[in-house]
């Protein structure tokens, strides 16, 4: 009965606090109370509506999109691939949560070198991007997939369904929630790992421009560029949360 | 014998990374690379054992930041949690800050906060307990709402405040969550570590790989990647260890 009023209410609080928090941040830019490395929230901001400044940060904007975005494919794909083959064949399934584990566990920058040699500086983001997604995917779409109660897996068994059918019509089914939970999660982790495949002298892009713009004390441009990447990752992380929403109240 | 069977079991497990260090050396052996562009696995381990006194300094700062900033990081967001458990006003404030921080990428951030902090350690230090705080904001969060209704009342009835519901009850709710916080968030911190030393390049295995590349030295670099990836290996599997002692306390 009075979940909506309580909805409303939270919306407004959280809206009267991101107001608070923005204002928050224009008077420290503008009393210098962080020194000169925080400007102003407007500064900033007319800095974006300058033409140059928006085209510089759009072009560069679509680029770190463009990598994160295949490597979001990318990755995705790999990894759902991966933990169907090591649910239809049980033996290489240890060994490959193991390796997950171990690949999650790398410091990406550390696998910068390797990549830089195999696959150059320009696809680097992307392919640093897909490894982001790819563990968290894998580990989300393997535990997705052991989510099905051993009741329906006998059913099947009795039916005289094979491998491959039981994963077509009872894990994967079961396992679209976990599949959405993983594409939210994994949104911001194609993007950090766009960008930081970027630092390693890819030609353009966000990551690039961040660099450049704190190594050149362009205060104006660096948290412009921030930003920029901040709203693509917080709208891949709404829509994916949207998709979500969906694909719960249909599959569950 | 069951020992000897499970430590069998766990070498056998770990065939993806024997078909790694195999397709690496056939890689490079191949297509005939050299030592600039792609150092064979064995040079680069020999290097590791030989060199090993070059990098401890390195790996000591780096795991200290890392475990410093995992700590800081997580307390920050177990205290923001129960702030806004307390209060719906203040949930107001810290529910969207936690939202953008949750989204900023922390490549974006390093360079902002090396420029209002400087170059050094606190930086790097902030810059750990940044990416740390937002899960075990979340992770608190979601334990704290789980405390049951019947648990709550019986506090109520009893004469229990908030103080004491939190702290005889919710922490119980909480600290497993917050476990699973750690244990997600370990190998992040080593790597916001890494990212923070590389461009700032003043101390750690960030910065000891940044100084390895620009003197084209490829054992020294791959070698630091690969004791990096040992450390933090070694980090999440401390922090799945610590998960589970606390689990089997608590429940």
């Amino acid at each position: 009965m009075n979940t909506p009023t309580r909805t409303s209410v939270k919306v407004a609080y959280s809206l009267a606090g991101g107001a608070l928090l923005i204002l928050a941040a224009q008077l420290i830019g503008q009393f210098g109370l962080a020194g000169r490395a925080w400007p102003p929230v407007m500064d900033v901001v007319s800095y974006v509506t300058t033409p140059a400044g928006a085209s510089l940060l759009w072009r560069n904007t679509l680029v770190t999109f463009s990598s994160a975005a295949q490597g979001f494919l990318l990755g995705a794909v790999i990894a759902v691939l991966g933990a169907a083959l090591a649910l239809v064949v049980p033996i290489i399934r240890p060994g490959m949560d193991r390796f997950a584990a171990i690949l999650h566990a790398v410091p990406t920058i550390a696998l910068a070198p390797l990549l830089i040699t195999t696959v150059g500086r320009e696809d680097a983001p992307a392919v640093i991007a897909a490894l982001s997604v790819g563990f968290v995917m894998f580990v989300t779409m393997a535990s997705g997939f052991a989510n099905t109660s051993s009741a329906h897996q006998d059913l099947f068994t009795v039916i005289g369904a094979n491998r491959t059918r039981r994963l077509a019509r009872l894990e994967l089914p079961r396992a679209v929630p976990a599949f959405f939970d993983g594409l939210t999660l994994s949104a911001p982790a194609a993007i950090l790992g766009a960008t930081i495949g970027e630092w390693f002298g890819a030609p353009m892009g966000l990551g690039l421009v961040i660099v450049s713009a704190m190594q050149n004390y362009q205060m104006a441009l660096l948290w412009a560029a921030a930003m920029a990447a901040t709203i693509m990752s917080l709208l891949a992380y709404l829509v994916f949360i949207q998709l979500q929403r969906v694909a719960m109240r249909r599959f569950t | 014998m069951t020992r000897a069977r499970s430590i069998g079991m766990g070498i056998v497990h770990l065939w993806p990374i024997a078909l790694l260090l195999l397709s690496w050396d056939a890689w490079v052996v191949l297509n005939g690379y050299t030592s600039t562009v792609a150092p064979r696995p064995w040079f680069v381990i020999a290097d590791v054992f030989t060199g090993f006194a070059d990098y401890v300094p390195s790996i000591l700062y780096t795991l200290g930041m890392a475990l410093g900033g995992l700590v800081g990081g997580t307390l920050i967001g177990f205290v923001g949690a129960v702030l806004v458990w307390w209060s719906a006003a203040l949930s107001g404030v810290v529910t969207p800050a936690a939202l953008i921080i949750r989204s900023v990428p922390i490549t974006a951030l390093i360079p902002i906060i090396a420029r209002i902090v400087g170059y050094g350690d606190p930086a790097v230090l902030a810059s750990t307990m940044l990416i740390c705080f937002f899960p075990a904001f979340v992770f608190t969060l979601s334990g704290l709402a789980a405390i049951p209704e019947a648990g709550r009342d019986l506090f109520t009835v009893l004469g229990a405040n908030k103080l004491q519901v939190l702290s005889r009850l919710g922490v119980l709710y909480a600290l497993p969550n917050l476990m699973v916080s750690v244990r997600i968030t370990a190998p992040s911190a080593v790597l916001a570590a890494m990212l923070a030393e590389f461009l700032m390049g003043t101390s750690g295995l960030g910065a000891l790989f940044s100084q390895a590349r620009s003197y084209m030295d490829m054992e020294r670099s791959w070698g630091t990647a690969l004791v990096a990836t040992v450390v933090s290996v070694l980090v999440f599997v401390g922090a799945q260890l610590m998960e589970r002692r606390v689990e089997s306390r608590l429940t």
